[in-house]
């Protein structure tokens, strides 16, 4: 399928009164002229916040080329952000960080400044610290693990070779859980090989780590266990049966958390075959509901979704540390390197294959991503134990968290994790 | 011996993976339903081991009940007001409420024979009639709970049960129970704490704190308490080799000897740079009942330390490697035993990380009256919790109780300790452990404690160590190479070489520096 049929369609989420979504695809053109007129446009980031309001300025200013324009912007910006501050402040300190690489064109190095950084202060310890915190606070990603491992669980009921192969950025939190309700399922507890496919930025001695830890789990609740990891793969289109150690007498699943949008958006199409390639009885997918992608032409508007995106992203975040928090801070800072790629990183400049991939950050909307999968698979719906599931979960959460079955025709694919009445994770399963 | 010892812990595996939470919350026929574990061909020995479910008289009448008859709950319908019940008798009593004609089935003779019955799903294991289940409820809830459909569903947690009464238990029990790591974290939530488990080792990975396994003492008198204590650096310290050969050295400064006494209390000297829970002093104590999980906790509470001194220095990893290989992995049992079967105590205290505490949840269920074979393994994961929690807080007592120069409070604390955790079942296992200790292991201690800060340098120290954690199991040991052997397996030998030198050579720095 082409791209191109993704671009004049944007969805927008009405809710009704029983908690579902109705999705329907209007005209994308009035995003355009939205962004041009009086700088108070609808939608969840303009609630005329200073930050929202001054980034969106500085962002068309940049785009019109107004350098007096822009200069103003950015000193205004750098006076009164602050990673430190509250979320207008943060937003503004790590936005005015990505319009400042676009304007003076700097966002490659930039990014790469930031990214080994990152790598650099990232072990084992601070890996977990920070995953399992976040997990604790918020369902942001315990919500895509409960219902994917239910969507699991039920595909490879009653099989007893089981191989899932996950290509996600979790660190295996999300199988000590389904590794137990394997250990405690009615019939014989059936072998289990776990594949993780780890993208190039991950340290090799966190992933032995993590090996190790599994092992030792699985060995703990007696279920028969493999453990593999695949790395320094620069094209995941290009992994094969083989090499994944896919065996005939294996039900195989494969488990995309976060993952998709970390693919380069050409190669997109090329792992959705390979995975369809790998028969699996079930793909899990879970992606963050942002469009990154329609847009990616079209500066302002790209921005605005980056902006919309990331304050929702920020306030969660507030709102579920508390202030001092560290993890919190590591959250935030990651976020900065996204945004950077998405605004000032252009990754037309990027075909040199310099970075080897795994780090694009062309997120799309759940119904985009099931044009992609409708291509080769079809959509599963979540049982209603697994929707159970889901429900218990976020109970345990905040208020403000909700689980939304979208309804409509064509896309009433998967499940929405809403935060505050907006759609931030979505999840779905499907089937060869 | 080594056959025993795996025999439990395979045993533990099967526990663990076979048991629902269904059984835990059901209290009365566990015996009876409890399902074999699903059977991993090794574990084939152990399930003689217990006295599994489903081992019925081979004389007794072998009863085939169909699903229908299973699952009906209330056979015997009175005519009158409907009323269902289970039994002819119930509903003869209940006649007899009616004023209707009621006969109640007398016992005829006691030559009646006894009754056992299978379960009609042919994949069963109780399929078989040599596996079949001693009374009908027994074999009406296992059909429901293995073969039927889950319809009772707790609103809190969303799990599900076949048998209402299971359910019922659970609904009482959901939402109350914390779960405790032994990192202090609390959860509420099971899956939260599952995750928590399988990812924890706070202690051991950034505090190095010395966590060893409180496995129930058989004798409190022969024990083998390791407690490393900060600062200050203790002096010379003597051993004394004590007549049940266990090895014996107190610490002078601060705890005058125990002559009457075998208990042993080892201090080491352990460099401020704990950061454990307890502040500044961190301690464990590690009580052996067998030759596995002696060495595993001597193991690991030498190792720990050195890790601690060590710290001073930067860590190569490939020691930190080893330090984790050897308290927590299969390695300690291998020393126990030359089989294969894997040993669940020593992957639960990988789980736990630090604490090989964890381990002991598995072991004590195999020891402890009344085993407890229905342990889902959430539980499991729970009591290995507990006991970490309980055993932290018990050792450090001891710790506080000998740095205060108090042995008797030393002493009365390891007695009170054992007091809680000595099970009668272990009497046989630990006159193993008293006997089997060769004197050269004591003598190994003496040298290892006038070795003072070096204590971690000389390799012999490692082959004492290794004696005297292996010899109870009657496989006494030579050299750091015969560790090494004896570890066997997935351990590089050169990797564990240069280890031990690199600790050699901290602890030497630390010695010349204190």
């Amino acid at each position: 399928m082409d791209i191109t049929l993704f671009t004049p369609k944007e969805t927008q989420y009405l809710f009704n009164n029983n908690g579902h979504i109705d999705m329907q695809s209007t005209s994308h053109a009035s995003t355009t002229s939205r962004s041009s007129d009086s700088g108070e446009p609808s939608g969840a980031a303009a609630n005329g916040k200073w930050a929202s309001r001054l980034l969106r300025e500085c962002a068309r200013a940049i785009c019109e080329k107004d350098s007096s324009k822009i200069h103003h912007l950015l000193w205004m910006l750098n006076e009164l952000s602050s990673p430190y501050g509250d979320c207008d402040q943060k937003l503004a300190s790590y936005f005015l960080q990505a319009l400042f690489c676009k304007a003076t064109e700097s966002g490659q190095r930039c990014h790469k400044t930031l990214t080994s950084v990152a790598e650099k202060s990232h072990s084992f310890d601070s890996a977990r610290k920070l995953i399992l915190k976040f997990q604790e606070v918020s369902p942001w990603t315990t919500f895509g693990h409960v219902a994917s491992n239910g969507a699991i669980l039920e595909a490879l009921d009653g099989e007893s070779k089981l191989h899932i192969i996950d290509i996600s950025n979790t660190l295996c939190t999300q199988w000590p859980t389904l590794l137990e309700a394997l250990a405690t399922r009615n019939d014989e507890t059936p072998r289990l090989k776990l594949t993780v496919i780890v993208s190039v930025s991950m340290e090799r001695s966190v992933m032995k780590e993590i090996g190790q830890r599994m092992e030792k789990f699985a060995r703990l609740m007696g279920v028969p266990f493999e453990f593999r990891v695949i790395s320094g793969l620069s094209r995941l289109s290009e992994l094969t049966k083989e090499e994944l150690g896919v065996q005939e007498d294996e039900a195989v699943a494969v488990n995309c958390i976060g993952s998709l949008h970390r693919v380069e958006v050409d190669e997109r199409r090329g792992v959705i075959r390979m995975l369809q390639s790998l028969r699996p009885k079930v793909v899990t997918v879970v992606e963050e509901e942002a469009d990154f992608l329609s847009s990616r032409n079209d500066f302002v508007t790209c921005f605005e979704e980056c902006l919309r995106f990331y304050t929702l992203y920020f306030e969660m975040l507030e709102d579920s540390f508390v202030p001092t928090s560290n993890e919190k801070l590591m959250l935030e800072r990651e976020c900065a390197r996204s945004i950077v790629r998405v605004l000032a990183y252009d990754d037309h400049n990027d075909q040199s294959g310099v970075t080897g991939g795994g780090d694009c950050e062309r997120r799309e909307r759940g119904c985009q991503w099931s044009e992609r999968f409708k291509e080769g698979f079809l959509p599963t719906r979540f049982s209603d134990d697994v929707i159970d599931d889901v429900k218990a979960l976020l109970k345990r959460y905040r208020a403000g968290w909700n689980l939304v079955l979208p309804q409509g025709d064509e896309n009433n694919i998967g499940i929405y994790l809403t935060w505050k009445e907006e759609p931030v994770v979505w999840v779905s399963a499907w089937k060869p | 011996m080594p056959v025993d010892l795996d025999t439990s812990s395979a045993m533990t595996v099967s526990t663990a993976s076979g048991g629902g939470e269904a059984s835990v919350s059901s209290s009365g026929d566990q015996t009876t339903e409890q399902p074999p574990p699903p059977p991993p061909p090794k574990q084939s020995s152990a399930k003689k081991k217990r006295n599994l479910p489903g081992t019925p008289d081979p004389d007794a009448e072998v009863i085939a009940l169909s699903p229908k008859t299973l699952m009906t709950t209330n056979r015997f319908v009175c005519e009158i007001c409907n009323k269902g019940f289970q039994r002819d008798q119930n509903l003869q009593l209940h006649r007899r409420g009616h004023n209707l004609p009621w006969k109640l089935r007398q016992r005829s003779n006691k030559e009646v024979k006894k009754r056992v019955y299978v379960c009609p799903e042919p994949s069963c294991v109780h399929h078989d009639p040599s596996r079949a289940l001693g009374d009908l409820t027994g074999i009406k809830k296992h059909f429901c709970r293995k073969h039927g459909e889950k319809k009772w569903k707790c609103d809190k947690c969303s799990k599900k049960y076949a048998v209402q009464s299971d359910w019922k238990a659970h609904s009482k029990i959901c939402g109350t129970r914390e779960y405790k790591c032994d990192c202090g974290t609390i959860f509420s939530r099971r899956d939260s704490f599952i995750t928590h488990r399988a990812f924890c080792d706070a202690l051991a990975e950034e505090s190095a704190r010395v966590q060893t396994q409180p496995n129930k003492e058989e004798d409190p008198k022969v024990q083998t308490a390791v407690a490393a204590s900060s600062p200050p650096p203790p002096p010379a310290v003597t051993a004394k080799p004590s007549s049940a050969a266990v090895v014996s050295s107190v610490l002078p400064t601060q705890s005058p000897e125990l002559p009457e006494n075998p208990t042993t209390q080892i201090l080491e000297e352990a460099p401020a740079t704990t950061a454990g829970l307890n502040g500044s002093c961190s301690s464990s104590s590690g009580s052996s009942n067998n030759g596995s999980s002696s060495s595993t906790s001597i193991f690991a509470s030498l190792f720990a330390s050195s890790t601690a001194s060590a710290s001073l220095q930067s860590q190569t990893p490939a020691f930190t490697d080893l330090v984790r290989a050897m308290s927590h992995s299969d390695h300690p049992t291998k020393l126990a035993s030359s089989t294969s079967i894997e040993p669940i105590s020593l992957c639960l205290s990988t789980t736990n990380g630090p604490s090989l505490f964890g381990a002991a949840g598995p072991e004590h269920r195999q020891y402890a009256p009344p085993p407890q074979p229905a342990m889902s393994a959430t539980a499991l994961l729970q009591k290995a919790a507990q006991m970490g929690a309980a055993a932290t807080n018990a050792s450090l007592l001891r710790g506080f109780g000998i740095v205060s120069s108090s042995s008797s409070a030393a002493q009365q604390e390891s007695s009170q300790w054992s007091r809680l955790q000595i099970e009668p079942e272990n009497s046989s296992v630990a006159a193993g452990l008293g006997l089997g200790l060769p004197t050269d292991a004591s003598s190994g201690w003496k040298e290892l404690m006038l070795g003072n800060s070096s204590m971690f340098g000389p390799k012999q120290t490692t082959l004492d160590l290794l004696g005297l954690g292996i010899s109870p199991g009657g496989n006494p040991s030579g050299g750091l190479s015969a560790l090494i052997t004896s570890i066997g397996g997935g351990l590089d030998v050169t990797a564990a070489a240069a280890s031990f030198g690199s600790v050699d050579f901290a602890s030497k720095d630390l010695g010349r520096s204190s």
